[in-house]
């Protein structure tokens, strides 16, 4: 057996997971609060509609959702074209596929924790502030964004570690091409398939489990920390 | 004060269907918006700071249009320069007392109402460095009257300043309340069910009841009337009386109501006081009983009678007495029989100094 070393295609595996989860977070977050407080907030004609479709990447099978994408986003598709025409860049295919995949698998589950989060803090605090002269745009960065910060922690280690973990909706539209778009989940399926990769297989289920510890260690920490300074007060 | 006059006149309807339809226009000093609870008088708060808009009407403050629902104008709430007081404080848990007080500075900067002076006139040196979890509810609404007060609004709204809090607690709050008028000619308008803090605070009142205006004038004569009217939805009357004048006289407390001399147990804490007593403690006789026990005798003539039957009482008949307030008594109907009483009948009403509550 060999030592518990990475060889350099697994380290590759490894930070490109790393990279993509990191990536569609970052490029979630912010959508994904805005919508959560749009929908935590207001009441319009065809809300649930809206949640409807926000809530399909939940229950549709990840391959059906990669699938759609790759028709979305591949260089005949309407977004993939104009995206390649005018901006140069390609999607289907490359680690930006990957990324696309992941925040929009997790972006439900994003929407989810900061919504809850939220509902639960006193939405006439910000009615407060509005009456103290300050602009919704300042309400929401000094009022809404401080209080609900445990669900944006929350929704971003959740919205990480789903993104590790994300397998069908990448292999449709990113496929498995290793040192691009091969992410930690494609490179254990390849290595099993492979003769002798049980191996390779193994180190990196390991690596896995302790990167999804991690992400929720962090949350923790952060969580609690944030309750020691509410509890201080 | 021109700047401070107020004009409402709003229709709003909950999908709950609760109707407002109001108007009534304010011109400064402290104002009240007077009624049982449910009557729509939070509504019309949140009509005038914008956190509602109206379906119809305008509301109007000085020469500022603030919304206007024919010519399609509404300034924004943040816009409005008007600063409201919740009733339950609404502090920002993540912000230090300082920080609160300051939230609404960023905009309007230091105007006339001074950091410092505020901090000053309601006491809030000691707490600047706490955060709101731990304060009273008494400091809590100190904190958020400093922190309405530093926006410079040119109205203050509060909804019911006094409620929740302990005895002790609504005098120093109303001290408070009366501070900030006379330092800085504060206009303001408070939302209240209670009728002491609306006699004790503001001058002019506007009676609501079932989203609509049924009264409004100077606040001792309109909340008279304003128990008569109330009386048949309620269980009965109470009865609320202003003692002017008092002093101290030996064991007891002697003041006047109107010009009739009235009495009170024990030591009274200012010259003007209110006492509760019930209907039922007050007697009637046609002509005056020189010695008698009681030493509380008002001379006054019958102003209504209202029967009322309920199925534990049986029939009762509420005497309404004008003795310069209105007084209710509460007699049996073969008595208002007997006694012949009828609107105008000239009366002495008696009450057990014991039978009263000092109300603070």
């Amino acid at each position: 057996m060999q030592g518990f070393w990475l060889d350099a295609s697994e380290w590759q595996a490894v930070c490109l997971s790393l990279r993509v989860a990191t990536v569609a977070v970052l490029c979630s977050l912010p959508p994904a609060t805005l919508l959560a407080w749009w929908l935590a907030r207001k009441d319009f004609p065809g809300k649930s509609a809206v949640e409807t479709v926000l809530n399909l990447p939940l229950v549709l099978p990840p391959v059906v959702t990669g699938y759609l994408l790759l028709v979305l986003f591949g260089t005949q598709g309407w977004l993939g074209r104009v995206l390649d025409q005018w901006l140069g860049v390609r999607i289907v295919f490359t680690w930006r596929g990957a990324a696309v995949a992941s925040a929009v698998i997790a972006f439900p589950l994003m929407v989810r924790a900061i919504r809850v989060a939220l509902a639960g803090m006193d939405a006439r605090l910000e009615q407060t502030a509005l009456t103290l002269g300050a602009h919704p745009i300042r309400v929401f960065f000094t009022v809404t964004l401080p209080l609900a910060r445990h669900g944006l922690i929350a929704g971003a280690i959740l919205g990480f570690a789903r993104s590790i973990g994300e397998f069908g909706a990448t292999i449709m539209i990113a496929g498995s091409i290793p040192g691009q778009t091969r992410t930690m989940p494609l490179y254990i399926f390849t290595a099993i398939e492979s003769p002798d990769g049980i191996a390779r297989a193994q180190r990196m289920v390991i690596v896995s489990i302790l990167i999804a510890a991690g992400a929720l260690i962090v949350g923790e920490i952060l969580e609690r920390r944030a309750r020691r300074q509410r509890a201080m007060r | 004060m021109r700047d401070a006059r107020l004009e409402f006149r709003c229709c709003y309807e909950y999908r709950s269907g609760f109707r407002l339809d109001a108007e009534f226009t304010l011109e400064g000093g402290i104002c009240a918006l007077f009624g049982p609870s449910g009557s729509g008088k939070s509504t019309c708060l949140s009509l005038i700071v914008g956190l509602l808009k109206p379906q119809a009407g305008a509301i109007r403050m000085g020469d500022t249009v603030l919304v206007d629902c024919a010519g399609g104008h509404c300034i924004p709430s943040h816009r409005r320069r008007i600063g409201m007081v919740f009733q339950d404080h609404l502090l920002f848990p993540h912000r230090s007392v300082a920080a609160n007080l300051r939230y609404g500075m960023a905009r309007s900067g230091e105007g006339t109402i001074r950091f410092d002076e505020v901090v000053d006139v309601l006491e809030l040196g000691d707490l600047l460095d706490r955060y709101p979890a731990q304060l009273s509810g008494g400091q809590q609404r100190r904190v958020a009257l400093g922190r309405a007060l530093l926006t410079q609004p040119r109205l203050l709204l509060m909804d019911e300043p006094l409620n929740g809090l302990e005895e002790a607690l609504r005098d120093r709050i109303l001290e408070h309340l009366q501070r900030v008028h006379e330092h800085w000619q504060m206009p303001m308008l408070l939302v209240s069910h209670d009728q002491v803090a609306v006699r004790r605070l503001a001058e002019h009142v506007v009676v609501l009841e079932r989203g609509s205006v049924v009264d409004q004038g100077p606040v001792n004569q309109t909340l008279d009337r304003a128990t008569l009217q109330t009386l048949s939805t309620h269980p009965g009357p109470t009865n609320l009386l202003r003692i002017e004048q008092v002093h101290q006289v030996g064991d007891h407390s002697a003041g006047r109501i109107g010009d009739q001399p009235f009495y009170l147990r024990g030591r009274v804490p200012s010259s003007t006081v209110y006492v509760r007593c019930a209907p039922s403690d007050v007697a009637l006789v046609l002509e005056d009983v020189p010695v008698i026990s009681m030493r509380n005798h008002l001379r006054g003539s019958v102003c209504d009678i209202v029967c009322v039957s309920s199925e534990s009482a049986g029939e009762v008949v509420y005497v309404a007495i004008d003795v310069g307030q209105v007084l209710w008594a509460q007699v049996t109907p073969s008595a208002c029989r007997e006694m012949g009483l009828q609107k105008g009948t000239r009366v002495v009403c008696l009450i057990k100094a014991s039978a009263m509550d000092l109300v603070t």
